[in-house]
């Protein structure tokens, strides 16, 4: 459905993106993983036609962005991280005038509109003026606004970003919803997010893809991983020294500490599983556990495992 | 092209820049006309002439948003990442605002309408000078959506196009200042230059800067003097800046971040 053939961008002398290419398949939803100034927001702008690649090619659906833009645009609905909204305009207006902009035509416009409305829950809000909405409400009009023209293709530049926690998980439910008749790409820099919505995900770091990978091969990867967060009651130095003796641990880290609770970050040896060493130590000296969880791994993590794979693997 | 013109057009009427524009030509037009009523010698042909001067002051109200408040907004996006050419946007933009100063114009034909109630006349020289106000509109909209499309603050925009129209305004002014200057300078003792071909040469610059002037260009038709030849150099002058306008906004593309 995507073909991206060794895109490269370059300001100046900072090149933004560096020879990125990978495919994006009929029906996918495709998670883009980086961290800030990674350059995923350029290589979603060039996707789309609103920036020009220095060199490089983007097909969609078999169609130059470059060279045949009409035909190409006319697959993509594009949400940018700022959604491209007339505070001045109802909703509807809104959404009327983006039918004009993507050609749809009149005898479909209402119909459409409607569906559209009511699968981003804002019926009731069609005819209140966008600048008057809450953030969610317009990124849910943003949202409206990339499905307008019913393209086969959507994508999605960090669609939950400052959104509360209800809503992430309403953008969340919806881009599954959208994932059965839509090719999806969706970009994030959290790490939960992509896992739970996207089947496949392409890691790029410093304008480079770091990995493509099935989001099956990522979480093994991620369930590898083994830290854990121990809050407890007691001598901090008595407690890191015993928990250095036992096997299997390589750090401890002291994250926060009061008075008589401290918080440490524990490195555990992959294989090894720890927790019930750990308890037994701390029963020993009578030292209170108050909370014992294991820590998510953030994305820096991860991609210094992908990097050292790699270099392993060599 | 129609959905942008549509959209601009109506904006103009959801926000005060539609109602200020129009009530200023409102409240000039209409001063113009009742003094000139007052003293009974009606000449619409000299009230619009005199309307012209405060293009100045109009064409920034009515431009100065259409391309920056995009790019502030981010909404620009739209236009780059959906099936639109980008020179329908710059064409629907532009007649929007040309519309903006049709609609400011029923003030001039009412007074018209006026005029032929009380026994008075609509000459050629009238319509010369309306054809003449459509076509300076052309030329100045045009520059003033240039100026918006080359910055993303409505201010700075306003202020660049208003200090190009009021050069062009000033042109038969700063082209005899700059003739006597050099005059002035070049009849200094040690240059030793022949005192006529020296007038000649001041004479000659004048005149070269005086070409390009599109209201001295366009001044016999207030008189009912038509010809094509000046209307053809304001619709090449306009077309101009639409076209780079079009440039301005295709060269983003490749060299924003």
């Amino acid at each position: 459905m995507i073909e991206i053939n060794n895109l490269v961008k370059r300001y100046g002398n900072t090149r933004a993106v560096n020879g990125i290419s990978f495919t994006v398949n009929d029906g996918e939803v495709l998670g883009f993983l980086g961290p800030n100034g990674a350059g995923k927001s350029t290589t979603m702008n060039i996707i789309t036609g609103y920036l020009s690649s220095t060199s490089g090619s983007v097909l969609v659906d078999g169609h130059d962005i470059l060279e045949d833009p009409v035909a190409a645009k006319k697959n993509i609905g594009y949400l940018p991280e700022l959604p491209p909204l007339y505070f001045d305009m109802t909703v509807r207006e809104y959404l009327n005038f983006v039918c004009d902009l993507k050609k749809v035509p009149s005898s479909e416009r209402k119909a459409q509109i409607n569906k559209i409305l009511s699968m981003v829950h804002i019926t009731d809000y069609a005819d209140r003026l966008i600048g008057n909405l809450s953030k969610g409400y317009k990124q849910r009009v943003g949202m409206a606004q990339a499905m307008v023209g019913d393209p086969k293709i959507l994508i999605l530049d960090e669609p939950t970003v400052g959104l509360d926690p209800t809503q992430i998980q309403e953008i969340r439910k919806l881009i599954r919803a959208l994932a059965q008749n839509h090719t999806i790409i969706f970009s994030s820099h959290i790490l939960s997010e992509v896992q739970e919505v996207c089947d496949r995900v392409v890691i790029i770091n410093n304008g480079k893809v770091a990995a493509v990978q099935p989001i099956s091969d990522l979480s093994k990867k991620l369930s590898g991983y083994t830290r854990l967060l121990l809050s407890f009651s007691g001598p901090i130095k008595d407690v890191s020294n015993a928990l250095r003796s036992i096997p299997g641990i390589t750090s401890v880290t002291e994250r926060v500490s009061n008075v008589d609770i401290h918080e440490v970050e524990i490195s555990v040896d992959s294989s090894t599983d720890v927790r019930s060493s750990i308890f037994y130590t701390m029963v020993r000296g009578n030292w209170p556990i108050l909370e014992l969880r294991s820590l998510d791994p953030t994305l820096e993590e991860l991609f210094l495992s992908i990097t050292s794979g790699k270099q392993g693997g060599k | 092209m129609l959905a942008i013109f549509k959209r601009e057009f109506s904006m103009y009427f959801k926000t005060a820049s539609g109602y200020i524009a129009f009530a200023i030509f409102a409240f000039l037009s209409g001063y113009i006309f009742v003094s000139q009523y007052a003293s009974g010698k009606v000449n619409i042909a000299s009230e619009i002439t005199n309307l012209r001067s405060f293009f100045v002051v109009l064409i920034p109200i009515v431009t100065m948003g259409l391309f920056s408040e995009d790019k502030k907004r981010g909404t620009e996006v739209l236009y780059y990442t959906t099936p639109t050419n980008i020179a329908s946007v710059v064409i629907g933009k532009f007649l929007s605002a040309m519309a903006l100063f049709g609609i400011m114009f029923i003030n001039v034909l009412v007074q018209m309408f006026i005029t032929v109630c009380s026994g008075g006349v609509i000459d050629a020289g009238t319509m010369g000078a309306i054809v003449v106000y459509f076509f300076l509109t052309a030329l100045f909209v045009a520059l003033g959506l240039f100026a918006s499309a080359v910055t993303d603050s409505q201010i700075i925009a306003a202020i660049f196009s208003f200090l190009i129209i009021l050069l062009i305004q000033l042109t038969s002014t700063i082209s005899a200042l700059i003739s006597s200057t050099f005059n002035s300078f070049l009849s200094a003792k040690v240059f030793n230059i022949d005192p006529e071909k020296l007038s000649e040469f001041c004479s000659n610059v004048e005149k070269f800067i005086n070409w390009f002037d599109p209201l001295s260009k366009t001044k016999d038709f207030r008189y009912g003097v038509f010809s094509i030849s000046p209307l053809f150099y304001c619709a090449c002058i306009a077309g101009l800046f639409l076209f780079l306008t079009y440039q301005v906004l295709e060269k983003k593309r490749w060299t924003q971040s």
